[in-house]
């Protein structure tokens, strides 16, 4: 038993000499930048997925548009009228990813509160309606694009195992097998 | 690869695997007695770690499977080993799926378990360097025959995933190799400290 736990105990040291890369589970990132939904698929450890087909579906998975991914990964399109659109992105060997992205993220901070009662008295009266749009527009592409590197470091961080969860697992394992012990001894003790 | 997600297979793909899981992790469980569970255990463990880190590779990337390592060191109890370690990295992680669990299953642990039969005997036989090499052909034959499982069940499942089934083995190729050295190592250590470990593993 000693010598299976030093065994194991070497082979997990070794993990140490590879990087933070996990089971290759496939991810999709996409942010919405002027209309336009730009993002790239990875595997879980930071692979990108070249060459994978990228399908966009509607809201009852009708295929919208289709594509293959760049040498990165990377795909682009702009949907046309913006619609809540589903990304499933295919590397083959049935790594299969999705992504949805809402309307709201094409729509802007104005077009989701024109329903609102209270905009005019949010509107300032020094603005022209064409004034406030554009500087909505422009904050919202601006806020888009300085957020896109903290999206993809949070997507990043979400998707890394981390240590205490293996451990955890481990953990789990062993509590099993202790529980399948406990059973087997209270059996034999029945029986006898 | 041998981590196949939710939604990918089909029905009667995942209902055989489900059912062939079943019985092949009750044989396991009959073979279990007090001193096999501890060992069943640690070995589940490491195949959980390890199979979680995986080293980029190409488009896709690879990792450790273990299986004829585990079939040698096992036997039969190979498959409760896979299907906890498989139930834990599934809903802890998200890696493989809930309705894949029985194909993913037989998948690893099949080849694996076929691999050790076959190869315990000569393994317990042979002295360190032929049980080494004995150690690296099984984990070879049991990473191509997981290939061509996981390759089959893609295949079953859609004529889409035709492409997708012949790749899938010809990228198992450099996994083949790492095992392979991995496993021979491991034996060889084996048989050089406690011989025994792998020589019990005929009776299971």
């Amino acid at each position: 038993m000693r010598l299976v736990l030093s065994l194991v105990a070497g082979l997990l040291l070794s993990l140490t000499a590879f990087s933070p890369a996990e089971a290759h589970r496939l991810r999709v990132f996409a942010t919405v930048e002027k209309g336009e939904v730009s993002g790239y698929a990875y595997f879980v450890g930071g692979a990108r997925a070249k060459g994978a087909s990228v399908v966009f579906r509607d809201r009852t998975d009708g295929e919208l548009h289709c594509m293959s991914a760049g040498g990165d990964g990377a795909f682009r399109w702009r949907p046309d009228p913006p619609q809540t659109i589903k990304i499933v992105v295919d590397a083959g060997e049935g790594h299969v990813g999705t992504l949805v992205i809402d309307r709201s993220r094409f729509m802007g901070a104005r077009a989701q509160t024109e329903q609102d009662a209270d905009e005019a008295t949010l509107a300032d009266a020094s603005l022209s309606p064409l004034s406030r749009d554009l500087i909505e527009k422009t904050v919202d592409e601006a806020v888009a694009r300085h957020t896109r590197p903290l999206l993809e470091k949070f997507e990043a961080m979400e998707t890394r195992t981390r240590f205490n969860d293996i451990m955890g697992g481990i953990g789990m394992i062993i509590g099993m097998a202790g529980a399948a012990l406990w059973a087997l001894s209270r059996r034999k003790g029945g029986a006898a | 690869m041998a981590h196949i997600p939710d939604g990918v297979l089909s029905w009667p793909v995942l209902a055989a695997g489900g059912v062939a899981a079943a019985a092949a992790v009750t044989l396991g469980v009959r073979a279990l007695d007090e001193q096999r569970i501890p060992r069943v255990a640690i070995v589940a463990a490491a195949f959980f770690a390890l199979s979680l880190f995986s080293i980029p590779l190409g488009p896709s990337s690879v990792h450790l499977l273990l299986g004829g390592l585990m079939g040698l060191i096992l036997g039969a109890a190979i498959f409760p080993a896979v299907l906890a370690a498989l139930l834990l990295q599934a809903v802890m992680f998200g890696f493989g799926g809930l309705t894949s669990i029985g194909v993913n299953t037989i998948n690893i642990a099949l080849p694996g378990a076929i691999a050790g039969m076959i190869f315990a005997p000569l393994v317990a036989q042979a002295d360190v360097a032929r049980a080494a090499l004995y150690g690296g052909i099984c984990a070879a034959c049991a990473v191509l025959g997981t290939g061509l499982m996981v390759s089959f069940s893609l295949y079953a499942s859609s004529p889409d995933f035709a492409a997708s089934s012949r790749i899938v083995v010809f990228s198992y190729a450099p996994l083949l190799i790492v095992e392979a050295l991995v496993t021979g190592f491991c034996v060889s250590f084996v048989k050089r400290v406690k011989p025994e470990l792998l020589a019990r593993a005929r009776s299971a």
